[in-house]
């Protein structure tokens, strides 16, 4: 029989506040198993019970509202599986600490190249948000990191897609579509991801104009703030002190990440790369952003959601969007925006992984 | 109304192909195993593409996507019968330099783009050795790799964007030039899929900047250990090159014969590697790659000169299947993947069962992602040869497969390895894949009885069917 706990039973270390985001009222389940956490989908299903999935809890604001019955918290699944330095793989739990996986890997000069200040955030939760890292121009976003993925369904089923190697083309890629869907598809409780190596040196360096960027062939990451615009860059150190020496500009050694803009509001705009500074131009003078040069995307934060509605039509115009990160209970500001095309398919996608739709459900846009 | 009446309805007559000789023509791919094509059709634009697929539909008949027929594990054979449908047509090129990006019609080939995209000094990074005939449509659907994939990734890697025609004749675009676009990513399951959830008429790819700070490697081993060895050092001392190849003697041979590409046939291997980007970086990865390589016995490193000395080199590689003609009427290659650290391993017992079925194997590997191409040469016409080559081909992807490797790394499952698939997943695994299928083709038509091998779609899962409430879509 199953044991369902009453109340967080989560590693008091980690000082969760489990209502974050969820009515009072809810159950909270800590499974220690995949068998654990099957039973506890299957019943919901059979209950139609609304199941919220929390990792490290930082992305509950992300999404359309919903009001679970059930809070799932994946803190048990935490384990590294397996870890083959030479391989530059990793296996491990859904629910393991992004800054426990970087610093483990760290030790072997490796990442997996995900957030860079991830917080509590978990590997399975970045995941499931769809979250990237600021390397993404040159490394290219989280889904490059999935190899395999095992996730539970819905209805309780233990499903596995992938394979535990670095190139791999068997069966349809159900791994890279786990990235951004919410639960949608399952709850991820472990994945193989491919790691990089980090080089020996690495700088950041700051600079004047955006056009100076382009000194350097393919660098780490170029920021823009508000204040500020910085290169940065990893190699040998003769190629770091060759790049910085063409940059010019104030140089600093290792990579000093910025945090994500803080505020009430929190939106992430995403535009054809080239749109980048027109999008810029366009943001309310009061946002602060985080722009990823190359990538096109635009971490931002507001005081209010005033300008959100021109700024959302224009990047939807570009083939872009602009989603809510994170709104003040009561926000009145559709999350999402325009529907994603083949609503009909991926409902009935969902409906396959999730048939009575208790995970998450009507958290990703359209009502999915 | 026939079928070939209602396609040259919908497409000129002289685009719908009926005769036995053209019908024979698109028999199968460059697999070794042959299908029948009802009808060949060539549309011209997605809208007669569209119109196909409603034709098919209605008729009942499969649809298979064909670009240039260069894949090897007969995706797209029409072991079903049912319309082959040729995208060469499909083949306009729109480079937007400012985004580095292009829209790409499914039938351009791989290495036309490239040329495209080279006055903005920009190239499209997937490379397969077939790049100058194989086309961006049959890269999406095999996920295709190829030589410079190692540091740059797959083709999934490079899709932005998909047009693609869906179950009913819908046409969609899927994915954006812009990041993250909410809801699922069905771009992305659509990129590897074999042309079995739809039919994709165009995508947006993205381009990189051309290299033009590069070294090129070429070093020779007295065994292929060692150079295997070299390969997952090299991985292992955290350097991802932009492409490490290995040829075993036997490969390199067959090549020098055909091509004279200076490789150095009295060694037992040779590990081409290529590193790219700023000046100083490349200088002192390359020196890397040689103490590695010298530590573990290498005899001479050779660096190429100059562009045509390197473009000499990579042909020899690329060109490494097609030299096997000079040698032996038929080949079988498989494609599979292994874990890096696994390779030294699985390459010998892949030699020793060669060996026990006293079959030469040519080796080829895109050795820094851990993928094999393990090539038996044979003659066809030797009464119970083929038999054997199928058996000893087994046992070596079983044997990769017991090394935590993969069914194929770029080639695809196609037909030829649909059935292996049960020896790597489960049957409630397989049963998630078909109910993919299912939501994509309801009707079944798009390439049936790849991929998946028959009744995936079988497991019923007890007990929670029933408590569905209504109008839950299942």
């Amino acid at each position: 029989m199953l044991r369902l706990r009453r109340g967080s039973s989560r590693d008091p270390r980690r000082g969760l506040d489990m209502s974050e985001g969820t009515r009072s009222g809810a159950t909270h389940l800590t499974p220690v198993s995949t068998d654990e956490l099957s039973g506890i989908l299957r019943e919901a299903s059979e209950k139609s019970l609304n199941v919220n999935v929390v990792g490290g809890g930082t992305r509950q604001g992300y999404g359309t509202p919903v009001e679970p019955d059930l809070v799932v918290d994946m803190g048990r699944f935490a384990d590294i599986e397996t870890w083959d330095p030479d391989d530059l793989t990793v296996t491990l739990g859904a629910g393991t600490l992004v800054a426990e996986l970087e610093s483990m890997l760290s030790s072997r000069s490796q990442s997996a190249v995900l957030s860079e200040i991830p917080g509590d955030s978990t590997v399975g939760g970045s995941i499931a948000a769809g979250i990237s890292s600021l390397r993404r121009a040159r490394l290219l976003g989280t889904r490059e990191r999935m190899l395999e993925v095992t996730l539970v369904t819905g209805d309780g089923r233990v499903v596995r897609a992938g394979g535990r190697v670095v190139k791999n083309v068997s069966g349809f890629d159900i791994p890279r579509l786990v990235v951004g869907s919410f639960g949608s598809l399952g709850v991820i409780t472990s994945v193989c991801l491919k790691l990089w190596s980090a080089p020996r040196a690495s700088a950041t360096v700051t600079i004047d104009d955006l056009e100076t960027a382009s000194q350097v062939k393919r660098p780490l990451a170029v920021l823009e703030e508000n204040q500020r615009r910085r290169v940065f860059l990893w190699g040998t150190p003769e190629e770091v002190e060759a790049s910085s020496t063409r940059l010019g500009g104030d140089y600093v050694d290792g990579l000093d990440w910025p945090t994500d803009p803080a505020g009430p509001h929190r939106w992430s705009l995403r535009v054809p790369p080239a749109q980048t500074s027109e999008a810029l131009s366009r943001l309310p003078g009061d946002w602060r952003f985080l722009a990823i040069h190359g990538a096109g995307e635009i971490r931002a934060s507001s005081a209010s959601a005033k300008g959100a509605a021109d700024l959302r039509e224009w990047a939807e115009g570009t083939g872009g969007s602009l989603v809510v990160v994170d709104a003040p209970d009561g926000s009145q500001f559709d999350p999402w925006g325009k529907p994603p095309p083949a609503l009909e398919l991926q409902k009935k996608l969902i409906a396959e992984f999730d048939p009575a739709r208790v995970i998450n459900a009507g958290r990703l846009p359209g009502g999915l | 109304m026939s079928l070939i009446d209602d396609l040259r309805a919908v497409l000129d007559h002289d685009r719908v192909l009926e005769e036995p000789l053209e019908l024979h023509l698109f028999s199968r791919d460059s697999s070794l195993m042959t299908g029948e094509a009802t009808c060949v059709v060539f549309p011209e634009t997605t809208e007669e593409v569209a119109e196909v697929v409603k034709v098919a539909e209605a008729a009942g008949v499969p649809i298979v996507a064909r670009g240039a027929g260069t894949g090897l594990a007969a995706g797209a054979s029409p072991t079903e019968g049912g319309i082959v449908l040729v995208t060469t047509l499909l083949n306009n090129i729109e480079i937007d330099a400012e985004n580095r990006t292009a829209w790409v019609g499914a039938g351009v080939i791989n290495l036309d783009l490239t040329k495209e995209a080279e006055p903005y000094g920009l190239h499209f990074a997937p490379d397969p050795s077939s790049q100058s005939a194989c086309t961006i449509g049959g890269n999406v659907a095999n996920n295709s790799g190829g030589a410079h994939c190692l540091a740059e990734g797959a083709t999934t890697s490079h899709v932005l964007a998909l047009e693609v025609v869906l179950a009913g004749g819908e046409t969609l675009v899927l994915g954006s030039q812009a990041p993250d676009q909410p809801g699922l990513d069905l771009k992305g399951v659509i990129v590897g899929s074999e042309g079995t959830l739809g039919v994709v008429t165009r995508a947006v790819v993205r381009l990189l900047p051309i290299e033009t700070d590069v070294r090129t490697l070429l070093i020779d081993f007295d065994t292929l250990d060692a150079t295997t060895k070299t390969v997952s050092e090299v991985i292992a001392a955290g350097l991802v090159p932009a492409a490490m190849e290995i040829m075993d003697q036997r490969m390199m041979t067959a090549v020098e014969n055909w091509l004279h590409a200076g490789f150095p046939t009295h060694s037992a291997a040779v590990l081409l590697a290529e590193v790219v980007g700023e000046k100083e970086a490349v200088e002192a990865e390359a020196a890397l790659i040689e103490r590695i390589a010298i530590a573990n016995g290498a005899g001479e490193v050779r660096l190429a000169v100059d562009e045509a000395h390197r473009a000499q080199l990579w042909k020899g590689r690329k060109s490494a299947f097609g030299a096997i003609a000079q040698v032996s009427p038929d080949y079988y290659l498989h494609d599979t993947v292994v874990p890096r650290s696994n390779l030294v391993a699985a390459m010998a017992e892949v030699q020793a069962i060669a060996d026990s079925y006293d079959l030469p194997v040519y080796n080829v590997l895109h050795a820094g992602d851990g993928n094999l191409h393990p090539l038996i040469a044979f003659d066809a016409s030797e009464p119970g040869l083929l038999d054997k080559v199928h058996k000893a081909g087994e046992e070596m992807v079983a044997a990769c497969l017991r090394y935590g490797g993969a069914l194929s790394g770029e080639h695809g499952i196609g037909l030829e390895k649909r059935d292996m698939m049960r020896i790597g997943f489960s049957e409630l695994d397989l049963d998630a894949q078909a109910r993919l299928k299912m939501v994509f083709d309801p009707s079944g038509i798009f390439n049936p009885a790849k991929v998946l091998p028959e009744g995936s779609r079988c497991f019923d899962f007890g007990g929670v069917r029933r408590e569905i409430p209504d109008g839950a879509w299942i």
